[in-house]
């Protein structure tokens, strides 16, 4: 029987008198990786939001990990930002006076304070595979959009978290640099990390096993596609495409 | 509308607290100048009022006993540059004498002032009403000085009667004087103004003669010239001599000090306002930079935009420099009350409404060239800095790799250290505004601390044993002083005493012309004193020199000096060199008892065992040894004498107290408002990766704190060491004998009181003011 990592039930959320997610129901299964798309304006990063627990929902649950964190208050929503889970936003978001590596190893040390020496060789590793340990001790502001995303990918991933939430995380990459991020967030995706995010490129959103389409709030469609394999990517783009066109993206 | 005053009213809508923020610190400022200006004003014009018409004299010699009037007509009617002189009879009485009968009788027994009764003078030396005006008395009447009103409460209306050698005259108190030259409590005597008539009447047959020998001059400065002149000549001269500026300035003593004070907090206040200005508008121009690309992308001139901001600036500080006044004119009153009562009322004049004017003005001029020169960088910034590169106008934040180094300390702290060290720069404005506050808090309460000491009391050449026994000079000097001794030898309830006498002696002054010398002498003489240079005299030849005197004779501690005694001259070596506002500061020590030379006075310092109480002891003595004596406890002389300057510093340091921790919370929540704005992303980040808004308002603790302490902990040692200095030259330019203050620092409040408390207001500021980071979102990143 497959486990859930986070099932929504009947998720509101209103801003200012306009309901933005209207009584949204979802479950995402455990190592799942699912994209949703939408058109602009359609709620998806507000769901996104909502769902992660960085934003309060007006109405409904969220259970993350058989977990109602839609009751937490500040302190034990963000140990489970902390210890649980992993955001990639559209900019880096990384902290200016820090550089990348510390950027990296920060919330590592946050969570585990005791053993730093593991959370850097960890995050040595991380940058390694990324490709950005020629660039640790950086400032932010030096480097590459591409090299600070990655570096963004690195410390979601630092503390080993269950889930990955990304918020259009390639939409301020060129497409070289999109591939590359994506095969990070496969990668990850492969060894068991569930992945959870919002795009807008049909090529990003090929790489999910399942797409949701988000319309005025509600989910009005989705589609199944199964493991990713690069060697199919041709294929998945394909469907997406089609099924798209048939929503009229 | 007006579009300058609907941008200024949009403004002010959308960055309410830094405006805000901004025009209090214009408020403060005018009104720390404004009130600096009154009272300076205040002080200068009513003094010069009141010397005006009162006429003070330019030389003044005190004399008990007889004197040869002829000897002195003919002395100072052949003096070159003498304008006038006259010679001032009095009937000195002791305060046990006098009774005040109001609503409660008491009498003046415990007063240290020596007092006179009087009557009006014709043409110089008048007393004043509290008008100005010269108070003429009828038969009966009496006029009280207003120093005595401090320690007594005597009401117009209320009856005096002096009773003495067996005579009793009750008079109705109908006036206060104002005395120009004996106004304040750090002179040693006051005179109580009667009746021509009652003058005549109890003249030989109450109290005893004293004189006051006055001479004007062309010029005041020739005063002390003619005072060595006098004193060769030997003419009466039994008794205190003072020159116009030592009598200008014990006056105002109490006021300047308290004008130094504000003058020096105004100084330091304008600096820090206008500090917080620079920083407050330079948030507003990084907040509007956009904004500025976009106008200089459309074609408008560097000139054009700054006239924009300008317009807003100036508006600004008109706005804040008219509340600032009205606000000091308010309070005006709080730091002029003593002038008024010292001096009489000052009548509105083009001075005392143009100067605080003139301060308004000079404000505005130096807030709005600071203004200029901060958007000069306006200039400096391009479209691309402004609207592509996101550069802006600052430098932007130091980045030093190394957190992932650090093995145990807690993230938060970690992380708050090093952007305060590699940073520091954004926060230099919380380091020096601390600096300067804690400044300001603590010389001024430094001050009052050593004005309260004991210990400052040998400032004014007097020690610091409990009890002081002092037998002025006259008829019956000897008779008391045999009698005191006789007290003092048998009493068992004394642990210790000294005993000294002051005598008159010639020295040779820098320009090789002989000079008087006034010596206290005895075998502890100058023992007690803190010297400037070298020490106490420890044989027979060494005489320690008051630092006036030392300059007049032009010697160092080591040199030799020639005296002269009865025509008979020696040789002393100079042991050490100290301050001494007594005797108009021209006083020296040695143990040398100079046998032969007539005594001035005689003076006992007494230490009592412990346990007995010194006011009852003197009460005890006052009542055994009668008249002719000054028994005062140590403490009592120093509450008497220093007790209104203490007074007048105390309410200018409880005042600046305020003033600074108001400055200090202002700051803390101008600077969090600010900078929470600027980090508004960096804190979301923060919180999207899993700090709570816990960790995230420690952090801005820890930062403020840090900084805050270090600024505290270094103004205070700069405070404590530079205060002093600062002081001392205030002191030292006066010309008062006092070259330098050492603080006489209270170390739990100088090094804990006060910056525990500055540092709280700060920690518990910035907490209440780190509670909007609760309302920071995260989603706030989606929307930038």
């Amino acid at each position: 029987m497959k486990k859930y990592m986070l099932q929504v039930k009947g998720l509101w959320k209103e801003f200012s008198g306009t309901n933005i997610v209207k009584g949204i129901d979802l479950t995402v299964n455990e190592g799942e990786f699912v994209a949703i798309m939408g058109q602009s304006g359609s709620g998806k990063s507000t769901l996104l939001y909502n769902i992660s627990g960085m934003d309060r929902a007006t109405k409904g649950e969220i259970i993350f990990e058989g977990e109602d964190i839609s009751k937490l208050d500040d302190e034990q929503m963000s140990r489970i930002r902390l210890n649980n889970m992993g955001f990639i936003f559209q900019q880096s978001h990384l902290l200016k006076t820090l550089s990348i590596r510390d950027n990296i190893v920060l919330p590592g040390f946050k969570a585990n304070s005791s053993n730093r020496e593991t959370v850097t060789k960890y995050a040595e590793e991380l940058m390694r595979k990324t490709g950005i340990e020629q660039i640790a001790e950086h400032d932010i502001k030096k480097v590459s959009g591409g090299q600070l995303q990655r570096a963004a990918v690195c410390r979601a991933l630092i503390n080993h978290p269950d889930i990955i939430f990304g918020d259009e995380p390639t939409g301020a990459l060129n497409s070289s640099a999109t591939k590359e991020i994506m095969d990070i967030i496969n990668g990850v995706n492969a060894q068991g990390t569930t992945v959870m995010l919002v795009t807008h490129d049909a090529k990003v959103a090929a790489r999910a096993d399942r797409v949701i389409f988000l319309s005025d709030g509600t989910i009005t469609d989705e589609i199944v596609l199964g493991r990713y394999q690069e060697k199919d990517f041709p294929d998945r783009e394909n469907k997406m495409k089609e099924w798209l066109g048939k929503l009229g993206f | 509308m007006n579009l300058n005053l609907k941008m200024l009213k949009n403004d002010f809508k959308r960055n309410r607290a830094g405006n805000v923020a901004l025009l209090l610190f214009m408020i403060l400022a005018t009104t720390q100048v404004v009130a600096a200006t009154i009272v300076v004003t205040q002080l200068l014009s009513s003094m010069m009022g009141m010397y005006n018409t009162a006429k003070p004299p330019h030389f003044l010699q005190m004399h008990k006993g007889e004197i040869n009037q002829e000897a002195i007509d003919t002395f100072c009617s052949s003096y070159d540059g003498i304008t006038a002189y006259q010679t001032v009879s009095m009937i000195d009485v002791y305060g046990d004498d006098i009774k005040i009968i109001g609503d409660k009788p008491f009498n003046l027994s415990d007063s240290r002032i020596d007092i006179s009764l009087v009557k009006q003078n014709k043409e110089y030396d008048r007393l004043l009403d509290d008008n100005r005006n010269v108070i003429h008395l009828k038969k009966s009447e009496i006029g009280i000085p207003v120093i005595l009103l401090g320690a007594y409460e005597i009401n117009l209306g209320d009856t005096v009667a002096i009773t003495n050698h067996g005579v009793t005259k009750e008079f109705k108190v109908t006036a206060f004087v104002h005395d120009a030259q004996m106004n304040s409590t750090l002179c040693s005597s006051t005179r109580l103004l009667i009746s021509d008539e009652d003058y005549e009447e109890l003249y030989g047959i109450m109290g005893e003669k004293e004189y006051l020998i006055e001479a004007y001059f062309t010029d005041s400065a020739l005063a002390s010239g003619f005072q060595t002149a006098y004193e060769k000549a030997n003419l009466p001269q039994d008794g205190q001599a003072v020159t116009y500026r030592i009598i200008f300035l014990l006056s105002a003593l109490t006021d300047i000090s308290l004008a130094m004070i504000l003058i020096f907090v105004s100084i330091l206040l304008v600096m820090v306002a206008l500090m917080c200005m620079k920083y407050t508008m330079m948030a507003a121009l990084e907040e509007e930079v956009s904004e500025i690309g976009t106008m200089k992308a459309i074609g408008m001139s560097y000139k054009d935009i700054q006239n924009l901001y300008l317009k807003k600036y100036k508006i600004m500080a008109t706005a804040g420099i008219l509340i600032g006044y009205i606000i000091a004119i308010i309070l005006s009153n709080l730091f002029t009350g003593h002038v008024s009562s010292t001096f009489g009322k000052q009548p509105v004049s083009l001075l005392t409404i143009g100067l605080p004017i003139i301060g308004c003005v000079l404000v505005y001029f130096i807030t709005n060239h600071y203004c200029k020169k901060i958007l000069k960088k306006l200039k400096k910034v391009t479209v691309v800095d402004a609207l592509i590169t996101g550069k802006g106008f600052g430098k932007g934040e130091r980045v030093r790799d190394g957190l992932y180094q650090s093995k145990k300390m807690p993230v938060n702290l970690l992380m708050s250290v090093r952007e305060t060290l590699h940073n520091f720069g954004g926060y230099v404005i919380v380091f020096v505004v601390m600096f300067l506050v804690i400044g300001i808090m603590m010389v001024p309460m430094n001050l009052l601390n050593t004005m309260k000491s004991k210990e400052f009391i040998t400032y004014m050449g007097s020690s610091t044993d409990d009890v002081m026994i002092e037998i002025e000079s006259g008829e019956n000097l000897w008779n008391s002083y045999e009698r005191v001794k006789k007290l003092l030898t048998r009493d068992p309830d004394i642990k210790e005493y000294k005993e000294y006498r002051s005598v008159r002696i010639e020295a040779y002054n820098s320009k090789k012309e002989w000079m008087n010398l006034h010596v206290d002498c005895g075998n502890h003489a100058g023992e007690e004193l803190k010297y400037l240079y070298g020490k106490a005299p420890s044989i027979e030849n060494d005489i320690a020199l008051s630092k006036l005197n030392a300059d007049a004779v032009g010697k160092n501690v080591g040199d030799c000096i020639t005296i002269r005694v009865d025509d008979k001259q020696m040789e002393f070596t100079v042991s050490g060199i100290y301050q001494d506002v007594t005797s108009g500061g021209l006083t020296a020590k040695a143990i040398n008892t100079f046998p032969g030379v007539e005594s001035e006075k005689y003076q006992f310092t007494i230490n009592l065992v412990d346990k007995v109480d010194a006011n009852a002891k003197t009460l005890q003595w006052r009542m055994h040894i009668g008249g002719g004596c000054d028994i005062e406890p140590m403490e009592e002389f120093i509450n008497q004498t220093l007790g209104g300057v203490a007074k007048q510093v105390e309410i200018a340091a409880i005042a600046v107290m305020v003033i600074g921790f108001l400055l200090a919370g202002l700051m803390v929540v101008l600077f969090m408002k600010l900078r929470l704005a600027k980090d508004v992303s960096q804190i979301a980040a923060m919180k999207a990766i899993g700090f709570t808004n816990f960790d995230v308002r420690r952090q801005y603790l820890y930062k403020i704190g840090m900084v805050s302490l270090i600024a505290i902990l270094t103004g205070s040692i700069f405070s404590n060491v530079l205060g002093g200095k600062i002081v001392s030259l205030a002191f030292g330019i006066m010309g008062l004998g006092i070259s330098k203050v050492t603080f006489i620092i209270n170390p739990w409040i100088a090094f804990l009181l006060l910056p525990v408390t500055l540092l709280s207001v700060v920690v518990g500021v910035t907490w209440i003011t780190s509670r909007q980071i609760r309302e920071y979102q995260i989603i706030s990143l989606i929307n930038e």
